[in-house]
């Protein structure tokens, strides 16, 4: 009942205050549900893997991650900096069947944030949730390290409920993945993202060099 | 006295289950409002939406009080939209599980205690609107019953809705002033024990009627 009542809200915030408004409250809820869940150290990837598989980092959250193990992200001098992962279903998905089931269709709102989103900071969002859960992502990686790395999070692909997709092309050719994969990867899972070493010197970004 | 009846329980299977991360920022996305507006503030915004969100849902008007609790015990009512409503007597209506408990339950395992802004609001919501609740979930979730019966017509009169008692996922419980219960329980048709009783193990008791 929250949620559906939250998405009311956000309605009411976006034509009072405008999407603008609503999209820095969502920034800010990211920023402080990923501080107020606290650091996290692991001592190498396999150990990170296998906390997401079992639901103990603050990933785990969103509902059922898959580490995508076939996927390693490596650095120019091919060592392995990171790791793709996949969201099976969008945290969105349940409050919209039940904003359908309840009051009858999701409000406006919900696609003008995203739009609002999409054109002002980064072209990656489906729905307006995507503003929290993205930025989230970014701010829970600052929080966890690996071998005593901080880490950072990339948002590569979503797919919306109604099936339109969205697909980060220039932070894939970062770290050297094909779209077309990543589109097909989208057949099964809602959201993927990459999860690597800060800082990590990408063999993408040397091309771009 | 028939909340554990057989026609009652195919009910739940309409409820879907909603995400924790989704009920965890709705949570902290009300304490950054309230960081900001304070606890009167906060309240205003959280009745206001309450209210819309029941003035954004269809209205229903039935013949008799027997088609009406029919509907809400199928989860087509407004009231059941969200939550499984038995029914104890005809008009003494009972929740097990509050639909804001899980959200609660993420927040608690996965960030810690929760913020004391969620009963200072109430708090100030108790001493100026009407004693009944005891955090911010209870102030959306009665405010919202209670625009939800004024869009309620059973044989063309309105219905109304009073809550007797909540009961929060710690077992913190909340029950109408004493200068008000006998009323209450009068419009319920239970007892002061039955209502002791139902206290221990549902999440909310209200009466619905028409006058």
């Amino acid at each position: 009942m929250l949620d559906v009542a939250l998405v009311s809200l956000i309605q009411d915030m976006s034509e009072k205050a405008g999407v603008e408004g609503t999209i820095q409250y969502w920034a800010r809820v990211g920023d402080s549900l990923a501080k107020r869940m606290g650091k996290e150290a692991y001592m190498g990837w396999p150990s990170f893997n296998v906390a997401l598989r079992e639901g103990r980092t603050a990933f785990s959250i969103e509902g059922e991650v898959t580490a995508l193990t076939d996927l390693a992200i490596t650095d120019a001098d091919g060592d392995v900096v990171g790791y793709i992962y996949a969201l099976k279903e969008c945290v969105f998905v349940p409050t919209i069947l039940r904003i359908r089931y309840s009051v009858g269709e999701v409000p406006k709102a919900d696609q003008a944030v995203a739009e609002e989103y999409n054109s002002s900071i980064r072209d990656t969002a489906v729905c307006n949730f995507c503003v929290i859960h993205q930025r989230f992502r970014e701010e829970v990686s600052k929080n966890i390290t690996i071998g005593e790395q901080p880490l950072e999070c990339s948002q590569l692909a979503a797919r919306g409920f109604t099936g339109d997709t969205k697909i980060a092309e220039d932070s894939l050719r970062t770290i050297g993945i094909n779209p077309e994969y990543v589109r097909s990867l989208l057949r099964n899972y809602a959201c993927v993202y990459a999860i690597l070493m800060k800082g990590a010197r990408l063999r993408g970004e040397e091309v771009e060099e | 006295m028939s909340d554990n009846n057989d026609d009652q329980k195919p009910t739940t299977t309409y409820l879907i289950d909603d995400n924790p991360l989704v009920d965890v920022a709705a949570y902290l996305f009300l304490e950054d409002i309230a960081d900001k507006q304070g606890a009167a503030g906060m309240n205003t915004y959280l009745m206001s939406l309450a209210t819309s969100l029941a003035k954004s849902m269809p209205e229903e008007e039935y013949s008799t009080w027997d088609d009406f609790l029919d509907a809400l015990k199928k989860g087509e009512s407004i009231i059941s939209s969200f939550e499984v409503v038995k029914t104890r007597t005809e008009n003494c209506m009972i929740t097990q599980e509050c639909p804001f408990a899980r959200g609660w339950m993420e927040y608690t395992k996965r960030i810690g205690s929760f913020s004391a802004v969620h009963y200072d609001v109430a708090d100030y919501y108790n001493s100026n609107v009407k004693p009944g609740t005891i955090n911010t979930a209870c102030i959306i979730h009665q405010t919202f019953r209670s625009a939800a019966a004024e869009r309620i017509k059973v044989a063309g009169k309105t219905i109304k809705y009073a809550q007797i008692a909540a009961v929060w996922g710690d077992g913190v419980k909340k029950i109408a002033p004493d200068e008000w219960l006998p009323i209450l329980l009068n419009k319920a048709k239970i007892t002061r024990t039955e209502l002791n009783m139902i206290l221990r193990n549902n999440a909310d008791i209200f009466v619905l009627y028409i006058e």
